[in-house]
């Protein structure tokens, strides 16, 4: 505490954070909250309706719990790309002993690369006619039988969507966890070595316990960003065919910004913050009670 | 199998001998993974630079995936041509810019009240903050539209920045406070000594000290903004501030007659400036990803 300070600097200085975050981001949260309340077109006047939309959305809205089932699968995908993948080629660059560094920024760059950018590649590797990338692999190796309209097709249009997000993160929680892994000490890998310790034991038992915190940091990085995801399958197939690759936030786009109904849209959003709230509790409780 | 690859201590000098076939299958194993994995996230985007390099009726008549035998730069002209380019690119540089700005102002003076001043409730204030990490930015998606409306505030660059920054405030804020606990309070006392205010300590010590936080803050914040397509979707509604996302999510909604070579060389303008940023001061980005998650 500096001896110096004055009410009022202390004002000054946690004023311009405050005024950005309490009108960005706090305050919109507390109007959700209220609209949720609420019928409302944005047009006629409020119309108070209780707690009628989270009983619309719990019992009376077929599409959203369609779209509730594709997000948990889009999380999936997400979880087991970004953070099993990225877990296993921080492993892999760690038996290597030169060029890890360029490797890293290779890893990262599809994470420069904006969605729209992403979407209209992935269209191109994905579309049918003309034969697009994957296609044409498929055709290359004999497994003609396979190939579609990966994009219009409903048994594989929720796995098309979810994984160029995977892909394009798997650079980032690579970084994360080498860096985490690189800070493993030494003498414990080499005296796990020197007891006899095979590869597989010495990584479950010393390493992994070692970067658990980090490993639960990406975790719930991970996991909120794919509840969140919102751009790539608005993007790439805007939910369609029917609701196959509908997820709850791009539903509640289309409530609000399409159909026009801003309050059930805000009881859609309270919805993904409790969701947001409860997998990160999750992640808590089971991961720190195993550490412990 | 690539779990067996995976658990060697790395450099092993002293026993290279111990078992030297099990060790070079699985180095060959990790290499021939770690090359494919190199090729799936560059592969896409060298892809896209060769098509939009390409010359039209090349690429739609033969396999798109071919090595292209002949070069243009035609592509680049009719890119832009069609669209909007140049004004979306100076509209993302306008909002990145004023973000980044924004973001910084309010994460350095933010973190020093918090801990270099320090006040009764600072605990607190810091918790309300890092809690905003896991809040889903689509809540504020409907409010802010209103309230924007409301105030005549929809469709400016303002809009845009005000919740970009405001969501991207709390890592950045936790980046700073995790600083500033470096810089030695001896420093503070010496300088309250001889007579300086909190502000004259901010000026003179701490703002010049983080620069290398702003670097990182800047550096990984600089491109999800510059990327974002959520906010500028929903805030902006007319064609002259469009920003890069938006300007090429037209070329997107065109499909059956799409001009794919414009396209790419469309999307090869705007990720291209970012990209050479990144590969020049990937050290600064790559340290904040550590150290923020690190740090948490």
């Amino acid at each position: 505490m500096l001896p110096s300070r004055s009410r009022l600097s202390v004002v000054l200085f946690l004023a311009p954070p405050l005024l950005l975050f309490g009108g960005g981001v706090l305050l919109p949260i507390i109007q959700s909250l209220v609209l949720s309340f609420f019928e409302w077109d944005g047009i006629t006047r409020l119309e108070f309706v209780g707690l009628d939309n989270y009983r619309t959305l719990l019992r009376g809205d077929p599409v959203f719990w369609t779209s509730f089932a594709n997000q948990l699968v889009y999380l999936a995908i997400c979880l087991l790309l970004q953070v099993g993948g990225g877990l296993l080629v921080a492993c892999l660059l760690l038996t290597i002993l030169r060029g890890r560094e360029t490797l890293k920024v290779l890893y990262l760059m599809p994470a420069v690369i904006s969605t729209p950018a992403i979407a209209l590649l992935f269209q191109r590797i994905y579309s049918f006619d003309p034969e697009g990338l994957v296609n044409t692999i498929l055709s290359a190796v004999g497994l003609d039988s396979l190939a579609r309209a990966w994009l219009s097709d409903v048994t594989t249009v929720l796995a098309a969507v979810s994984v160029p997000e995977g892909w394009r993160f798997l650079g980032l929680y690579t970084v994360i966890l080498y860096a985490a892994l690189l800070a493993v000490p030494r003498e414990l890998e080499e005296a796990a070595a020197l007891d006899g310790a095979r590869a597989w034991q010495a990584f479950t038992r010393i390493r992994f316990p070692h970067i658990m915190p980090v490993f639960i940091t990406t975790l719930i990085m991970a996991t909120t960003y794919a509840l969140r995801g919102f751009d790539v399958p608005f993007l790439l197939t805007n939910g369609g065919p029917g609701q196959a690759s509908e997820l709850v936030t791009t539903y509640m786009y289309k409530t609000a910004f399409t159909s026009g109904h801003y309050g059930y849209a805000s009881t859609i959003s309270v919805f993904i913050v409790l969701e947001c709230l409860v997998a990160v509790g999750l992640i808590l409780l089971v991961l720190r009670r195993k550490t412990d | 199998m690539s779990r067996d690859v995976t658990q060697r201590p790395r450099r092993r000098p002293t026993r290279p001998r111990a078992r030297p076939t099990r060790l070079q299958i699985s180095q060959v194993i990790s290499r021939v993974l770690i090359i494919a994995v190199l090729v799936m996230q560059v592969y896409p985007f060298l892809w896209l630079l060769l098509t939009s390099l390409r010359e039209r009726e090349d690429f739609a008549a033969s396999n798109p995936f071919s090595i292209p035998t002949t070069f243009t730069l035609e592509n680049f002209s009719r890119a832009l041509d069609q669209g909007e380019l140049l004004r979306n690119i100076a509209n993302s540089v306008v909002i990145t810019a004023g973000s980044c700005l924004l973001l910084v102002v309010c994460a350095m003076t933010g973190a020093y009240a918090i801990t270099v001043l320090g006040f009764r409730f600072s605990g607190l204030v810091r918790g309300l903050f890092l809690l905003g990490i896991v809040v889903p930015v689509q809540v504020a998606l409907v409010p802010l539209f209103l309230d924007y409306s409301r105030i005549g505030l929809l469709d400016t660059h303002l809009a845009v920045m005000i919740p970009l920054a405001g969501f991207a405030l709390p890592m950045a804020l936790y980046l700073f406070l995790a600083f500033y606990r470096y810089i030695p309070r001896e420093l503070y006392e010496a300088a309250s000594l001889d007579g300086a205010g909190p502000y004259r300590i901010f000026l003179r010590i701490t703002m010049p000290m983080s620069w290398n936080t702003v670097v990182t803050v800047v550096m990984v914040n600089a491109i999800f903004i510059w990327n974002d397509f959520v906010f500028a979707n929903t805030f902006i509604l007319s064609e002259e501030l469009k920003t890069i996302p938006l300007g090429l999510q037209n070329y997107i909604g065109a499909m059956g007659n799409t001009d794919w070579t414009a396209t790419f060389a469309a999307v090869s303008i705007t990720v291209t400036p970012l990209l050479l940023m990144f590969l020049l001061l990937n050290r600064a980005m790559i340290y904040g990803l550590e150290s923020g998650a690190s740090k948490g």
